[in-house]
């Protein structure tokens, strides 16, 4: 049972940070119809922002965290401008290659910028976790649970109970209806843009004290969190959640239980298993309607 | 004008041998050119860069000795993106280029596989790092190797911590990929025949992002000791720390990457107190000293095998075309495998007929982050 306990904590909290990149995914989707192959980049981006400023600067940590988010909000602004707003008149496979684009060339800047060494970033808090009984309770990821909660509830507000969230909700289901209705498709779409970067920066810094930081370190988590959108149900934010965590938790018993060199292996044979019996994904019903 | 028959003929045999006496001339004072397939992106990019910082440590010392048949020596660098395709795009231009008379492979055995059969198909000698035993022992005449094979370092890392910490109940982990299930097979095999055999054998796929189940499995297992050989220093130093949260605190032996700058950099305090086997030790020799010295000087530094062997590769490759007199790849192939007792940075060289230049070990101990020579362990066979 401890060890059943012990699995369960790490695989909540690996699959909290694909949650978090995979609802980057979803929202940028739901926007636009298009997969932001960049979208682990943005973790990436994030997790050295902060190596800038709270370790080579020496800032503190709350203010580094503030700036990191800023620049990627900035990001968000950039990538909207040179990337998606040019091609958006196009069909959807230039945008994504523009975004495969995008994402080779922010991995390449900051490996030019900073070299290739990896670097650590320290967690949040001084202690670096807590034993509950049989179970240690790993602070960066207690946080990296916490802060995933948090942003569910958020974004069930967002959506739900303001007005920019709503007319974010309707620019993704009908340009042109929200156009009619006065809302700027572009602003909405700007606005998107920015919350995924910021939503993908929040994991990378999240994740960074525990995969540290490195030039893969968005790609890696990208790749699960795209799995996790396609087994969540591609365009739903709760998906994104619940595929995120399934797979975190299925990828790290299945290691335990069946194969650790396979572990990365059920992941990907749950993808698969779901794209031939249920290509929805869980909570499919709004690919249905855009298909 | 009027051209004459003679003038004629004169004009076409300036024109036809001009071209010919103009590249020889070229060729006669071009330099000496090496290829280098190094990671200058991807994963293993910062100890590429260690690595070509070696080389070219030892190139200058080279060119400044005379350097090779009296020209000076060059290295081209080619990134190897540290994957195999990778390495395999990176040797085929290099072996493009002719006039490289011979090469610098990998550090990873993986990616010596992948390049070897091109190397055999070449002809022409590359100096590897990868410790796979098989390397050479495959039938490809043209592979030479610069760091004892894995075939020693599961024999000492054995060794030791069955005669001298008097530990048997092992775990070994290792990474699935060549050099890892090489190296961990050959720790059990050492195992096997010190009558410890391992209460588990466990591999793990490179860029693992967690390894809590790793270590619940050892903590199960009831192991006294832990025997690894991790690829890459970001693995090392996520299982490090995760090993030491959940509270195992068994004495570990690992191999070579538990040493290197990156991983105790990485991993900081979850690797004090832990057992290498480390090909180089700076203490261990006149020859690693040396070489320590000089490469702090120059980058900064502290020096470990990622930069250790490809300066030695270097070195001996100069001496052995300097003594073979010649750029023919079979006469350098003679003349590397005749060098013996020859001091490198890694320790002594004395090259077998199967291209292994070194056969023993050190024992390292990480004493709060510094890394303390032990004993050198060295084999006859």
């Amino acid at each position: 049972m401890d060890l059943v306990l012990q699995l369960l904590f790490t695989g909540i909290g690996i699959g909290a940070v694909y949650a978090l990149v995979a609802l980057g995914f979803v929202l940028i989707f739901r926007a636009t119809n298009v997969v932001n192959f960049a979208q682990g980049e943005f973790s990436m981006v994030a997790a050295y922002l902060m190596v800038v400023f709270a370790v080579d600067l020496g800032w503190p940590y709350w203010l580094s965290f503030l700036l990191a988010l800023a620049g990627m909000a900035l990001l968000g602004v950039i990538f909207n401008l040179g990337v998606y707003y040019p091609l958006r008149h196009r069909t959807f496979l230039p945008v994504i290659i523009a975004t495969i684009g995008a994402s080779i060339l922010m991995a390449n800047s900051v490996l030019a910028i900073y070299g290739p060494q990896p670097q650590v970033l320290q967690g949040w808090f001084e202690t670096p976790g807590i034993q509950l009984g049989p179970v240690y309770l790993d602070s960066q990821y207690l946080l990296i649970i916490a802060v995933t909660v948090v942003m569910v509830i958020f974004n069930y507000w967002f959506f739900e109970h303001t007005m920019l969230g709503k007319k974010l909700q309707a620019t993704s289901q009908d340009k042109e209806m929200a156009s009619l209705l006065g809302i700027s498709v572009s602003t909405m779409i700007m606005i998107t843009f920015i919350y995924s970067a910021v939503l993908g920066g929040l994991a990378g810094i999240l994740v960074a004290p525990v995969l540290f930081v490195s030039i893969q370190m968005g790609s890696t988590i990208a790749l699960k969190a795209f799995a996790a959108t396609i087994i969540g149900g591609f365009g739903d934010v709760a998906g994104a959640i619940i595929g995120g965590l399934a797979l975190g938790v299925i990828e790290t018993f299945g290691a335990a239980y069946i194969s650790v060199p396979y572990k990365d292996g059920f992941a990907f044979l749950v993808l698969v298993l779901f794209l031939i019996f249920r290509p929805q994904g869980i909570f499919g019903e709004r690919v249905a309607e855009k298909a | 004008m009027k051209v004459t028959r003679r003038d004629f003929a004169a004009g076409l045999a300036v024109g036809i041998t001009a071209p010919y006496l103009i590249s020889n001339a070229r060729a006669q004072a071009a330099t000496i050119k090496i290829g280098m397939c190094a990671p200058v992106t991807g994963p293993a990019a910062e100890s590429g860069g260690y690595a070509i910082k070696g080389a070219k440590l030892a190139l200058e010392a080279v060119n400044k000795a005379g350097g090779i048949l009296g020209k000076q020596a060059e290295l081209i660098i080619e990134d190897d993106q540290t994957t195999n395709p990778g390495i395999v795009l990176a040797f085929s231009k290099l072996a493009a280029q002719s006039d490289i008379v011979a090469f610098l492979g990998s550090i990873r055995s993986t990616q010596v596989h992948a390049m070897a059969p091109d190397v055999l198909k070449l002809g022409k000698p590359v100096m590897i790092g990868g410790t796979d035993p098989n390397l050479t022992h495959m039938g490809n005449q043209w592979l030479f190797r610069f760091r004892p094979n894995d075939s020693y370092s599961g024999r000492v890392i054995a060794d030791y911590g069955v005669n001298t910490l008097g530990k048997k109940k092992w775990a070994v982990l290792h990474s699935t990929d060549a050099f890892g299930t090489a190296g961990g097979k050959a720790l059990t095999s050492a195992l096997e025949k010190l009558g410890a055999p391992p209460v588990l054998d466990q591999g793990y796929a490179n860029q693992s992002q967690d390894f809590t189940p790793v270590v619940l499995a050892i903590k199960q297992s009831g192991a006294d000791i832990l025997g690894s050989y991790f690829t890459f220093e970001n693995d090392l130093g996520i299982f490090a720390r995760q090993l030491r949260q959940l509270g195992v605190n068994i004495p570990w032996v690992g191999s070579p990457s538990i040493v290197n700058i990156t991983a105790l950099k990485l991993a900081g305090p979850a690797l004090y107190g832990t057992y290498g086997v480390a090909d180089y030790a700076e203490d261990s020799s006149e020859g690693s000293k040396a070489f320590g010295k000089a490469y702090r000087d120059v980058v900064k530094v502290a020096p470990d095998n990622q930069s250790s062997w490809p300066y030695d590769a270097v070195t001996v490759l100069a001496a052995a075309i300097n003594k073979a007199g010649s750029i023919d790849p079979t006469k350098i192939r003679e003349a590397i495998l005749a060098i013996k007792k020859f001091p490198g940075a890694e320790g002594e060289y004395n090259f077998d007929q199967n291209g292994d230049g070194l056969h023993g070990y050190n024992i390292v101990k990480n004493d709060k982050g510094n890394i303390v020579f032990d004993k050198h362990i060295e084999f006859n066979d």
